[in-house]
């Protein structure tokens, strides 16, 4: 089997987060990803950081599970951390080969990383602690369009299928003493043998909408789910929400 | 009783100009059990695709319980003719095992308490309880077969149509499979089956049509499997227990009709003794080495 990245792995742990109402745990999250984006100053945005991690601590998911995670995203943000003191104009801190870093430049850097690094964390929370059948139901049942939920679906259920053709057929170009190097024959192998995946796919994907249209597919869709919102539900989400905004007017006032 | 199913002069090439189905006439009873046999590439699965409408063909005529499947109402055949792909994992396409099975009763349009009560039956009567919430990418190949049976049978099809039902399904899984059909055969659902697992035909079904872009052949299994011309012709095989009294009938074996099954092996062979006073007797004779090298010869593929 291939290591997918399966990002609701620990969806079966236990936690307060866990328990949240799948509907209003992404609405609440979602919201608060979006205030604590939206905010500008760096000690706001470190109360954002620790808020997230406080989230991502009481869902109990592994920590080098969420490392994992957060690892892959920062190769994004650091580029943005390093760039940002040399190109904004402001008051000088001091010059590297002749480059001026600025002290606007730094707090910004360091503004986008906080922001940046709270969205992500909080991702994990919103999405790690529901198993990805639920989510996609929750959406369903938020309204997103039904077009974007089936889309969701379908790469959900078929990117194993995928992988696994995948992998079928890798082991038989290796079995056939196929080794990857960057020749031009190797390459073009890949390449052709990618090709070879894509018009697999599309194959199975027409048999796959004859096998719906054969058991009445119009178009649309729905899906049984059973959602309850209980008290603690809204509680929690009220308390989510609440610290979004509260952030905001804070940092409106002072 | 009526006709459940009934083509007339079908024809059928795919765009790229193959030829897969020349004048296909072919008429179903309802509550019927019938096979269709034939060579890869005969046309089998394309004929399949045919019986729900998803070929659309005007070139001929397929008719489900006399309407025509290009004139009626796409759910009034969709309600009728259930079709179970070869592929579990083309069939099985929503997150859990709940929704796939409960995917054809919604898009019928039935109320929440009737899919559920539909969904429990089908997955009781595969086996699958409990498997409601498991998704199917992580079922095994047996899982997933009966799983995309359950996703078909909760829309209570009256024709139930399955291509090569028990290709990779180890001993238990293929006969577990096979008293599911035939207990919903036995509920009145008309089975066609396409198949090269020629030892499941005669548990499976008791009419053969044998095709091979157009009908070769038509009729009950033991006339089917007793002409030898017609099944090499059309890379066809006859049971082990057949061939084992045909090699038995060399050595003196008297028996008119050939057991297709070990049940009827051990019938035959308990009437035979029956009558022949407590014993059978075999022996060689004269012709016994030329008739067995004849019966040898029958059934060979790899050489001509
Ligand atoms: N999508 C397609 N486009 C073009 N030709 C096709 C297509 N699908 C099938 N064919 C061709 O049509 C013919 C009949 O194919 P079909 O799959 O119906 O055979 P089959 O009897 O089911 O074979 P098997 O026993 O191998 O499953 C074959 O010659 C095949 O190559
Ligand atoms: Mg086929």
């Amino acid at each position: 089997m291939l290591d997918y990245p399966r990002i609701d792995r620990f969806a079966y742990l236990n936690s307060m987060i866990h328990r949240f109402d799948p509907r209003a745990k992404i609405i609440a999250f979602l919201f608060l990803i979006f205030s604590i984006v939206g905010l500008s100053e760096v000690k706001f945005a470190l109360v954002g950081l620790l808020a997230s991690i406080f989230f991502l601590v009481l869902s109990r998911l592994p920590l080098r599970f969420a490392l994992r995670h957060i690892k892959w995203v920062s190769l994004f943000i650091i580029p943005f951390f390093i760039i940002m003191p040399f190109t904004m104009e402001g008051t000088e801190i001091c010059t590297i080969h002749g480059l001026k870093v600025t002290y606007e430049g730094v707090e910004y850097g360091v503004l986008i990383t906080l922001r940046a690094l709270s969205a992500v964390i909080l991702i994990l929370p919103m999405i790690a602690t529901t198993r990805f059948e639920e989510t996609i139901k929750a959406l369903e049942r938020l309204r997103v369009p039904s077009i974007m939920v089936q889309m969701l679906m379908f790469t959900y259920r078929y990117i194993f299928v995928f992988g696994e053709e995948w992998e079928r057929m890798w082991r038989a170009i290796e079995s056939r003493g196929f080794r990857l190097r960057t020749t031009l024959y190797a390459l073009r192998t890949m390449g052709r043998a990618m090709g070879m995946l894509f018009v697999k796919s599309y194959e199975r994907s027409e048999r796959v909408y004859n096998a719906m249209r054969s058991r009445g597919y119009t178009g649309h869709q729905r899906t049984l789910a059973e959602f309850n919102l209980q008290k603690s539900d809204l509680v929690l989400s009220a308390l989510i929400i609440s610290l979004g905004i509260i952030l905001h007017i804070i940092q409106g006032v002072a | 009783m009526r006709e459940a199913v009934t083509t007339r002069n079908l024809n059928y090439s795919y765009p790229d100009g193959t030829i897969a189905l020349n004048n296909i006439n072919i008429t179903i009873q309802e509550g019927e059990r019938v096979a269709i046999v034939g060579p890869n590439g005969a046309g089998k699965t394309t004929f399949l695709l045919h019986l729900n409408g998803i070929l659309q063909n005007t070139d001929g005529e397929v008719k489900i319980f006399g309407k025509n499947v290009n004139e009626a109402e796409r759910e009034d055949i969709i309600k009728n003719v259930g079709v179970v792909f070869q592929d579990p994992d083309d069939q099985l396409f929503m997150p859990t095992i709940f929704d796939d099975v409960a995917f054809g009763p919604m898009n019928l349009e039935l109320n929440e308490n009737e899919v559920r009560r539909r969904v429990k039956n089908s997955l009781t009567r595969l086996g699958l309880t409990g498997y409601d919430e498991r998704c199917s990418h992580h079922l095994s190949y047996g899982e997933k077969k009966r799983a995309s049976l359950a996703a078909v049978i909760s829309m209570e099809p009256r024709i139930l149509v399955l291509d090569e039902p028990t290709a990779n399904l180890d001993p238990k899984s293929r006969a577990e499979l096979i008293k599911i059909i035939n207990e919903l055969n036995r509920d009145g659902v008309t089975i066609i089956i396409t198949t090269h697992d020629i030892n499941a035909v005669p548990e499976l079904v008791d009419r053969v049509y044998v095709l091979n872009r157009t009908i070769i052949a038509e009729g009950i299994i033991r006339e089917i499997f007793s002409d030898a011309k017609l099944l090499k012709e059309n890379h066809l095989e006859v049971p082990e227990v057949f061939k084992l009294f045909e090699v038995l009938k060399c050595f003196g074996y008297n028996c008119e009709e050939l057991p297709l099954s070990i049940n009827e092996a051990i019938e035959n062979l308990t009437k035979t003794i029956g009558t022949n006073g407590g014993h059978i007797h075999l022996h060689i004779h004269e012709h016994t080495h030329e008739e067995t090298e004849k019966v040898k010869h029958k059934y060979r593929y790899d050489h001509h």
